[in-house]
């Protein structure tokens, strides 16, 4: 290690150089902070429930019957909602004993793809071409933002929708731009200021639509059809 | 969309309830292991964070936080996932088995003053344990993230800091953890924000 990135901290934090503070009095607060956030997760998810829960279960059954027919899902998104977007593909991918197996991928997992899409035509792409290279009419478009705001995301959920695929939403705020497409068959705005509490809540809310899929799936509806995952 | 469905979809959030609530029960943990953490990113430490399936999701997001905050201001961070580097993880799974993975990383990766975050929802994860014994060894502040009843790994005398989930369902237990190292990530800014609250050294 040459060198070290706390090399620049006491030019950037002087005031950390310079005295004592009660360092009780600062866990104090520290520890009113994370009850107060405890209780705002809690209070945001009742309200994603009372605001969407029919939808939700709307939006499984229309998944499940998606796949019952052979569709493949992509999830995507940028930054922490990338990750988001991996989870989603893993969790439908290889959910575990007990749970069903279902074809999903993660359009932020190839690094390769990604790179040469950005860097041959832009970012703004990086999601819409895979689509158009690899969706379906019935295939599932699952796209996550915080803001509702990311281009690519709009681009690809535009994309999406051209093919004639099952699309679903996750925003925060007012559901920006997302919500102005007015083409996204199933959006599910988290009504907060907040990323960090908003992707709290978009994970209940993915985590909520992969379970009543498992469960429309499992019931004798879909059973008959399925192409044996 | 009939009724049945509607208590389906209540009775899914309905169980994310007394989880979330408990994270508040362990506010002085989460405090405790903020402060470590800050102290340890004062000196000049990074965080180095894993995972399996899933967590490995979590891992990512986390280094991400801490190097491009949200919040407008926030000075970046330094920290990187193990996660993320598919050559190295099937290299090292190949050819010394997957037990190995992150603890490899770990070895030739860190330094003693370094974080270690694994994240392991059952708590189970040998590779995770592996390599927090290994970051533990080198001197690193080691933390874990679990659930259930924390298992092997918060169980290891060689974890500093072990917040466990007490729920059994690993989609519950990831959203706290979630929320866990959004505060996590938060409260380490607000140590950087009071004097003197980082350690001797600081004050020195």
């Amino acid at each position: 290690m040459s060198e070290r990135p706390g090399d620049s901290m006491e030019s950037l934090y002087p005031f950390l150089y310079s005295g004592a503070t009660d360092l009780e009095a600062v866990l104090t607060s520290v520890r009113a902070s994370t009850v107060e956030k405890a209780n705002e997760i809690v209070a945001l998810r009742r309200a994603v429930l009372e605001r969407d829960g029919d939808r939700l279960a709307a939006c499984a059954w229309a998944m499940a019957g998606a796949f019952s027919r052979g569709a493949r899902l992509f999830a995507f998104g940028n930054g922490g909602s990338s990750t988001d977007a991996q989870d989603v593909a893993a969790l439908f991918l290889h959910p575990g004993a007990g749970a069903r197996p279902l074809p999903a991928f993660a359009l932020t997992a190839d690094v390769a793809v990604v790179t040469a899409l950005a860097n041959d035509i832009g970012f703004e792409v990086v999601f819409a071409r895979q689509i158009a290279a690899s969706g379906r009419p019935g295939d599932i478009a699952f796209g996550l933002s915080t803001s509702g705001n990311s281009r690519n995301l709009i681009a690809a959920f535009r994309e999406a929708d051209r093919r004639g695929m099952v699309t679903v939403g996750l925003a925060g705020y007012d559901g920006g731009q997302m919500a102005e497409l007015g083409t996204i068959d199933h959006l599910f705005v988290v009504p907060s200021t907040s990323v960090h509490r908003i992707q709290e809540a978009q994970t209940t809310v993915y985590h909520a639509l992969w379970e009543l899929t498992q469960d429309a799936l499992a019931g004798s509806t879909y059973a008959g059809t399925s192409r044996g995952w | 969309m009939d009724q049945s469905a509607l208590a389906t979809v209540g009775e899914v959030f309905a169980r994310r309830a007394r989880p979330a609530c408990g994270l508040a029960r362990d506010a002085d943990a989460v405090a405790r292991a903020c402060h470590a953490m800050a102290t340890r990113f004062h000196d000049g430490g990074r965080l180095i964070v894993f995972g399996d399936g899933e967590a490995a999701t979590d891992a990512q997001h986390i280094a991400v936080e801490f190097v491009h905050p949200v919040i407008v201001g926030k000075r970046a961070l330094p920290s990187f996932s193990l996660t993320g580097d598919v050559a190295t993880i099937t290299g090292v799974a190949a050819e010394s088995g997957f037990d190995e993975v992150f603890a490899h990383q770990i070895r030739h990766l860190a330094v003693p003053q370094d974080m270690a975050l694994g994240v392991s929802p059952h708590g189970e994860c040998r590779n995770v344990l592996r390599a927090l014994e290994t970051a533990k060894a080198m001197g690193l502040l080691t933390l874990a993230l679990t659930g259930g009843d924390g298992g092997a790994i918060a169980r290891s005398p060689s974890v500093d800091h072990a917040l466990v989930v007490r729920s059994g369902d690993p989609r519950v237990i990831k959203e706290v953890h979630v929320t866990t190292y959004h505060i996590l990530w938060e409260l380490v800014h607000v140590f950087f924000e009071q004097p003197g609250v980082l350690g001797p050294r600081v004050v020195a």
